[in-house]
């Protein structure tokens, strides 16, 4: 496992990470001087839920492995593989919400346990997204995929009525049962991550994988035949 | 593993069946290979490469059993203690591009459960070598070239001395001299072990294969050996002026008559069958039943 740590590190699509953490951070940076110090808590929840979306998309190119044909029937599993590679980013991950929380005044910071909820789920919920993605369509890098299934489902819940959204103000009366939304949002995403990162032993079709689609990064040589 | 009158048998298979959507890519596949080099032979579409990744517990089939040196890959130990004697090239390998050849297969020897570091590094400047890359194993994948990554692939499969090699079609891209150059590589990777190659180039299985298969429409239309399958055609190849129209497929060659496979009419001027005649003629075979 620890020999495996430098190659994963080094084989992490870390330029989606890197750009969408980036942005993150200017949204929440950016918008201080608005925030300010009246503290504007609605604001601050806004800005949080935003960064932490763009978390979530870079989030979804996590399993991105253009070498995943390559190294498909290889003893070391799938399951330890991408467990490994959220183990890598989950440190990064926390110290980049730190940081985001800690950007925003005070004054306008939603209760943080509530508002990391959120994050988590968003965050599970891309690479949920991504992991069924790979097991159900056999896609070498589901980034793409899974970042624009998350922002389709983001777009869905904003069209959900006030009273069924879990997107509700820190003063509103359904805001803890928003949360138990919330809490089930991630626990369904951990289960989705945990049926679909296993190998299938049996041939369950709907879980054994679709014959390989287009490849990601670099490549053989073009077919001519 | 049993031992036949040609050899030991490494894998055997019986009944894979494998669906997509409403498809069957693989309809009752049953075949056995030996150590050695066996083509897999047949038209796009014909499930090869459907074949390949089941056989190396890529994808599981919905139905049948197969074995391979002694291992049930149909439960979780024996897929993993197969795996770990396992080399498999896949039909477009991909890399991470900006790991260097030497990082790559050092990559694919850490999955592959290699553990000693300077044993390992060993391996890898060894399969480096084997597979003519030792002199830009520093050299990053994305600036390889197309030939070059397909050696890296191969020595990612060869890299933990494998004795089974699943190989889908290696040379299809090549150039001719890489594609020569391939043939030599499998050649010796062949030496001991057991290599299924898939291939679309007849030429490949009658210079590299002592066995063939060719799998049509997903089902397994001929095993057995090059000779075999060239003898389907005797008597069944013939040159005439024009294309005959009697003829199962027919084409122009360079001197301006035809070559024919099919049923000669009387009197024709019969020529000595190839491989990729008894290929066709069994293909075509196979196209007969479908109808």
């Amino acid at each position: 496992m620890a020999a495996l740590l430098r190659p994963v590190w080094h084989a992490l699509p870390w330029r989606p990470q890197a750009v969408a953490g980036g942005l993150g951070w200017l949204l929440v940076a950016g918008a201080r001087p608005l925030s300010g110090r009246d503290g504007d808590t609605a604001l601050g929840l806004t800005l949080l839920r935003l960064a932490a979306l763009a978390a979530g998309v870079g989030l979804a190119f996590l399993l991105d492995d253009p070498a995943r044909r390559t190294t498909e029937a290889v003893p070391v599993r799938r399951p330890v593989r991408a467990g490994l590679r959220l183990a890598l980013v989950t440190p990064l991950l926390a110290a980049w919400w730190t940081a985001a929380l800690l950007l925003l005044p005070a004054a306008a910071r939603p209760p943080l346990g509530a508002v990391s909820l959120e994050a988590a789920a968003i965050a599970g919920t891309a690479l949920a997204l991504a992991a069924a993605s790979v097991r159900l369509r056999a896609e070498p890098c589901p980034g793409t995929g899974a970042a624009r299934a998350l922002l389709a489902l983001t777009a869905a819940v904003l069209l959900l009525p006030d009273r069924r959204s879990p997107l509700v103000p820190p003063d509103d009366a359904h805001w803890a049962a928003a949360h138990g939304w919330w809490a089930a949002i991630l626990a369904v995403a951990a289960l989705v991550w945990a049926v679909c990162v296993p190998e299938p032993l049996t041939g369950h079709r709907l879980l054994a994988g679709r014959p390989v689609r287009s490849l990601c990064g670099t490549s053989g040589p073009s077919r001519t035949s | 593993m049993t031992v036949t009158d040609t050899g030991i048998v490494t894998v055997s298979a019986s009944g894979l069946t494998l669906r997509h959507g409403g498809t069957a890519v693989l309809d009752d596949v049953s075949l056995r290979l030996e150590e050695g080099i066996t083509g897999l032979l047949g038209p796009n579409g014909a499930g090869k490469t459907s074949l390949l990744r089941v056989l190396a517990t890529a994808v599981p089939a919905d139905r049948g059993v197969f074995t391979a040196l002694g291992h049930d890959p149909g439960t979780a130990p024996g897929r993993l203690a197969l795996r770990r004697t396992l080399g498999y090239l896949p039909q477009n390998p991909g890399f991470h591009p900006d790991f260097t050849a030497f990082a790559f297969v050092d990559y694919v020897a850490i999955l592959k459960e290699l553990t000693d570091r300077a044993a390992r590094h060993r391996e890898v400047r060894r399969v480096l070598e084997e597979v003519g890359l030792g002199d830009v194993r520093g050299k990053r994948i994305k600036r390889l070239s197309g030939g070059m990554r397909q050696r890296v692939a191969l020595a990612a499969a060869l890299v933990g001395d494998p004795r089974l090699l699943v190989l889908d079609e290696p040379t299809a891209g090549l150039d001719p001299e890489q594609r020569m150059r391939f043939r030599d590589l499998i050649t010796r990777a062949g030496q001991g072990r057991t290599v299924l190659l898939s291939t679309h180039q007849t030429e490949d299985v009658a210079m590299l294969c002592h066995r063939v298969i060719v799998l049509a429409r997903g089902r397994v239309r001929f095993e057995g050996t090059p000779a075999e399958l060239t003898a389907r055609a005797a008597g069944r190849v013939w040159s005439s002026p024009e294309r005959d129209p009697g003829a199962r497929a027919g084409w122009r060659t360079a001197t301006g008559a035809f070559r024919n496979v099919g049923d000669p009419p009387e009197g024709a001027d019969l020529l000595e069958p190839t491989l990729e005649d008894g290929y066709l003629l069994t293909l075509d075979g196979a196209e007969a039943t479908a109808r």
